[in-house]
């Protein structure tokens, strides 16, 4: 192999080869014809002939030794490769600290960025899981007055006959509340349902696992039949397939079970079951959320302009309900997944990079360390004839073992936070059925990360090493450093510290945010408060008078209990799911306003003693009492935004306010009396504007769902739970299965705030971690230059440089690293900090107190981490220094 | 009836007779194929037009190895010699030869 090797680096260019080869042979075998008697012309013609069509016998030859020299070189490069593999793995077990160090500090960086791959593969990059997802859209109607309003039913079934742009369109109401179902043994379970309109599976494209999907004919007889989710049909029946075609009971009416659908579809919404809607809807009413599959080949803007003409064509054909009523349509993925997480995902991705790329820039710093010591190898090395292209592929070579060692862990430190990330993640932050898993994609994400990383913090190291002249390092001590190489250090580590600098500065806008949402004025002052939905089964209470004696009994008992303060019903939670809708209204006596026009407000359902209970102050007038009873003058309480906004000065107290349903516009409006003003409150803990809240006495608009509110006396809530679900029993056995969604309002007020806690908390741990690794990137190269410059400090000093002096010094570099750094990743700041805008709440960009904190958080890190080297320096004994040669 | 090409090499063989040939130290083309001629008593002729792709397929397959030197008149010539794993290929091929010849032998030579 080794003579091949030498006679492939020695050869003639192969056409070159070939013609003299067939040439000798052609020489030789004339002459040998002439030898035997023939004349020279002849003989060259036999020997030439002999050899056929010379012109193919080359061809083939050189297409030969082509390959050859191919297979050759790959041969070389892959035998060379092994070398290098096997030299590095020597050269690295020979420094295991200095491996140990790196392998693990590349193992977080990779570990960190391929968990937050899995969350951004998972809800920006993977399509959605049904056939052609490009083609698949999500609807919304709109007015001037509201964005996203859901669509109304009749509407979707015009849309579906005048549109040329879709293949079809459906809807399903996200979420209507559960259904009880009796199982065999008398127990009975809630269980979340959806209800959707022929066609919503088909539109998917998703096939059933058992049975069949929903067909028109079951709309049009109306039939009692169900759809349950695979999870569900897997736990609750154990995947038995002769499920399909009997029946279960259902708020106790028997259900036809006619299939079972893929978790998939949950991606629309968590449910068990999905059942077709049976009311009969007037138009203007809108109920649905729409999603569509767009005609191949047709583009979103096509489809757009195309339900455009449609909505237009219906506002002129039905003025009274569709006049100014537009259409949104947006990519089904953009939709489900909602630019909230979309640029949490963003920001992660950001975050996490930083920080791969401050360990990039440590480990090279470790590198360059390293490459200083071995410059004398690496001279000899290229002494001996090997070129520096060869000892640079060597270097890099070890790099890439470097990184593959902490790409290796780092699959381990990613499937470990993987594992653990559903606990770190709150609920809610993810739609549906978005689970992060740690697959081949992630792998795949792993290696491609580990070769970038291994060639980004091994280039500059292995370039700067091999840049010296031989014989001038294997003449010299071998102690001298290349002054290079200590700037490219400084410079790395300035880099580090800029990098960390902008990181804690994102994450303390985030915390400030946090802090902001959970400090802010929420509108009730009760701290604590257990609340839960009652959910009265409809067949017990048919009438408005037994639904009232029932919610009056639980009042009374539950009132009764030792350590209740107060209760009440609603059917809002301040900074939780709102209910009863929305409204429009118009002050009797002002202006007419265009039915389209109207401005809307939250609709809010409350029982008399429910201002007391949350502790929610009616500014003006009063709050509701027995007067307000069913029969009563229809009385309503205005919020403060509806004061400020609609009032103009006037006094509201006697005003009257028609309302109508939002959307509902040729409604009945029902006409209501203002009596009170109730504080503003909070219907989310970051929201922008004031909403304007409505609320309506329990008399004079009963539901069947509604929270319960149970204030204590004193101490906890959750506490009271047990009693409370004891005290409904009481009154109605049967009811308790109805209770559900028990929460304080502490636990509605963290859900609420809990993609901010997610947000800061990440990126106060991304941003630690990369002070961190900044911070050792400092101390690094401090202990590093105190250790090569101990025998000018010992010559300093013997000269009479006192210790400040030589602390100085020490002190003087790190703090030009550090003021540097920090200078750089604030300007970062200030540019970036923009960006960071949309998931910020209460704080600007350029918070001063953040730019502070962040400031002193840095000078704190910055005195650990000069503390080590300094004191070593301040111990060097000049004696002993000037003695080490 | 006799057939009309009683030196055709069988497929493959060729391959066997130049690593024989080389058996015995470098040689270039031209000497390998003279030698077979020689040795075989030109019974078997070598086809020349076959004999270079042999080589270089040879040479590809890293049975033989070649270097440029000087042919016994002074010429620069490219010769070739026996790698080792050439040397296993023919021992392997003899091998694979000798129990091919062996069982025609048996059936055509019966009595």
């Amino acid at each position: 192999m080794r003579r091949s090797l030498r006679s492939w680096l020695w050869r003639v260019p192969l056409d070159q080869e070939v013609d003299e080869e067939v040439a000798f042979h052609v020489e030789m075998r004339t002459r040998e014809l002439i030898d035997g008697g023939m004349d020279p012309k002849t003989a060259r013609e036999v020997a030439t002939h002999r050899l056929g069509d010379i012109a193919v016998l080359k061809d083939t030859c050189v297409d030969l030794g082509r390959k050859r020299d191919r297979e050759m070189r790959l041969m070389q490069w892959l035998e060379e490769f092994q070398d290098d593999v096997k030299f590095s793995v020597r050269q690295l077990r020979r420094s295991p600290a200095f491996t140990m160090v790196a392998a693990i500090t590349l193992a977080f960086g990779i570990g960190a960025n391929s968990a937050i791959f899995a969350l951004v593969d998972a809800t920006l990059l993977r399509p959605l899981p049904f056939p052609e997802p490009d083609r698949l859209v999500m609807i919304w109607e709109q007015t001037d007055t509201s964005r996203r309003t859901a669509v109304s039913p009749p509407n979707l079934v015009d849309w579906n006959e005048r549109t040329r742009t879709f293949d079809r369109l459906a809807g399903f109401v996200p979420s209507v509340g559960g259904v009880v179902m009796a199982g065999a043994d008398g127990s009975a379970e809630n269980i979340p349902r959806q209800w959707v309109r022929v066609g919503m599976f088909d539109v998917l494209g998703v096939t059933p696992v058992a049975g069949r999907t929903f067909l028109p004919s079951d709309e049009s007889q109306r039939a009692n039949v169900v759809i349950l989710s695979e999870a569900f049909w897997r736990a609750r029946f154990n995947g038995d397939l002769s499920l399909v075609g009997r029946e279960i009971r259902l708020d106790g009416d028997p259900y036809t079970v006619v299939g079972v659908i893929p978790n998939e579809v949950q991606l629309l919404g968590q449910t068990s079951i999905w059942a077709l809607d049976p009311r009969p809807v007037p138009r203007g009413v809108g109920l649905l959320r729409v999603i569509g599959r767009v005609k191949s080949g047709v583009t979103l803007e096509a489809a757009r302009a195309d339900l455009a003409t449609v909505a237009d064509g219906l506002a002129r054909d039905f003025p009274q309900t569709n006049k100014g009523r537009g259409v949104i349509v947006e990519p089904m993925h953009d939709a489900l997944i909602g630019s909230d997480l979309r640029a949490t995902s963003m920001l992660f991705v950001g975050v996490v990079g930083f920080v791969l790329l401050i360990c990039c820039a440590n480990v090279a710093n470790l590198l360059l360390a390293r490459a200083t010591v071995r410059t004398r190898e690496l001279a000899v090395r290229s002494a001996l004839g090997a070129g520096r292209r060869r000892v640079i592929r060597q270097l890099l070579t070890e790099s890439l073992v470097l990184s593959s060692i902490g790409g290796v862990l780092g699959v381990g430190v990613g499937a470990a936070i993987l594992s653990i990330a559903p606990l770190l993640i709150p609920a809610g932050v993810l739609p549906g059925a978005v689970t992060l898993t740690f697959d081949l994609r992630v792998v795949t994400f792993c290696v491609a990360a580990t070769l970038f990383v291994g060639l980004l913090f091994g280039l500059a190291p292995a370039w700067q090493a091999t840049d010296f002249s031989a014989a001038q390092v294997i003449a010299s001590d071998g102690r001298t450093t290349t002054g290079r190489g200590g700037r490219v250090r400084s410079w790395l580590v300035v880099g580090e510290v800029a990098t960390a600098v902008l990181l804690l500065f994102g994450a303390g806008l985030l915390l400030r945010t946090l802090i902001a949402v959970n400090t802010i004025d929420r509108g009730y002052r009760a701290e604590q408060a257990l609340t839960m939905l009652v959910d009265p089964l409809g067949s017990r209470y048919p009438t408005p008078e037994s639904l009232t004696q029932f919610l009056d009994a639980v009042e009374k008992e539950i009132l009764a209990l030792p350590g209740v303060r107060s209760v009440a019903w609603t059917t809002t939670l301040p900074l939780g799911p709102a209910d009863a809708g929305r409204t429009s209204f118009e002050i009797v006596g002002d202006p007419p306003v265009d039915a389209s026009q109207r401005p809307i407000a939250d609709y809010q359902i409350a029982s008399p003693t429910y201002f007391q209970t949350l502790d929610l102050p009616v500014v003006a007038g009063r709050a509701f009492d027995d007067r307000d009873a069913r029969e009563g003058i229809r009385v309503c309480i205005v919020n403060e935004a509806f004061v400020r906004g609609y009032l103009q000065g006037r006094s509201p107290i006697g005003l009257r306010i028609a309302m109508r349903p939002a959307g509902v516009a040729q409604a009945e409006p029902v006409v209501r009396e203002v009596v009170g003003v109730a504080r503003q409150v909070k219907g989310r803990p970051d929201e922008r504007e004031d909403l304007v809240q409505l609320y309506v006495p329990l008399a004079q608009d009963l539901r069947d769902d509604v929270y319960l509110v149970v204030r204590p006396a004193q101490g906890s809530a959750a506490a009271l739970a047990p009693s409370v679900r004891a005290a409904i029993g009481r009154i109605d056995k049967e009811q308790l299965v109805s209770v559900r969604g028990v929460m304080t309002l502490e636990d509605i007020a963290s859900a609420a705030t809990s993609r901010h806690r997610f947000r800061a908390v990440m990126v106060m741990t991304f941003a630690g971690l990369a002070l961190l690794l900044a911070m050792v990137g400092v101390f690094g190269i401090l202990a590093y230059s105190v250790q090569q410059r101990s025998r000018e400090f010992g010559v300093r000093m013997a000269l009479g440089a006192s210790l400040t002096d030589v602390l100085g010094l020490v002190i003087g570099s790190a703090a030009r690293l550090i003021v540097t750094g920090t200078a750089i990743g604030l300007v970062l700041a200030v540019v970036l900090g923009r960006l960071l805008a949309t998931v910020l709440f209460g704080v600007q960009p350029l918070d001063p107190l953040t730019f502070l904190s962040v400031t002193i958080v840095l000078a704190i890190a910055a005195v650990v981490a000069t503390a080590a080297p300094a004191w070593r320096a301040a111990r060097i004994d000049p004696a002993v220094a000037l003695r080490s040669q | 009836m006799p057939s009309k090409t009683p030196n055709a090499l069988l497929h493959g063989t060729l391959d066997a007779l130049i690593l024989k040939t080389l058996a015995g130290g470098p040689r270039h083309g031209y000497a390998i194929a003279r030698f077979i001629e020689d040795t075989t008593g030109e019974a078997v002729l070598v086809e020349e037009g076959s004999l270079y792709p042999a080589l270089y397929r040879l040479e590809r397959r890293r049975w033989l190895e070649a270097e440029w030197g000087m042919s016994e008149l002074g010429r620069r010539a490219k010769l070739y010699r026996l790698t080792d794993a050439g040397r296993a290929q023919l021992a392997a091929e003899t091998a694979t030869w000798r129990r091919f010849s062996a069982g025609v032998s048996k059936v055509l030579l019966a009595r």
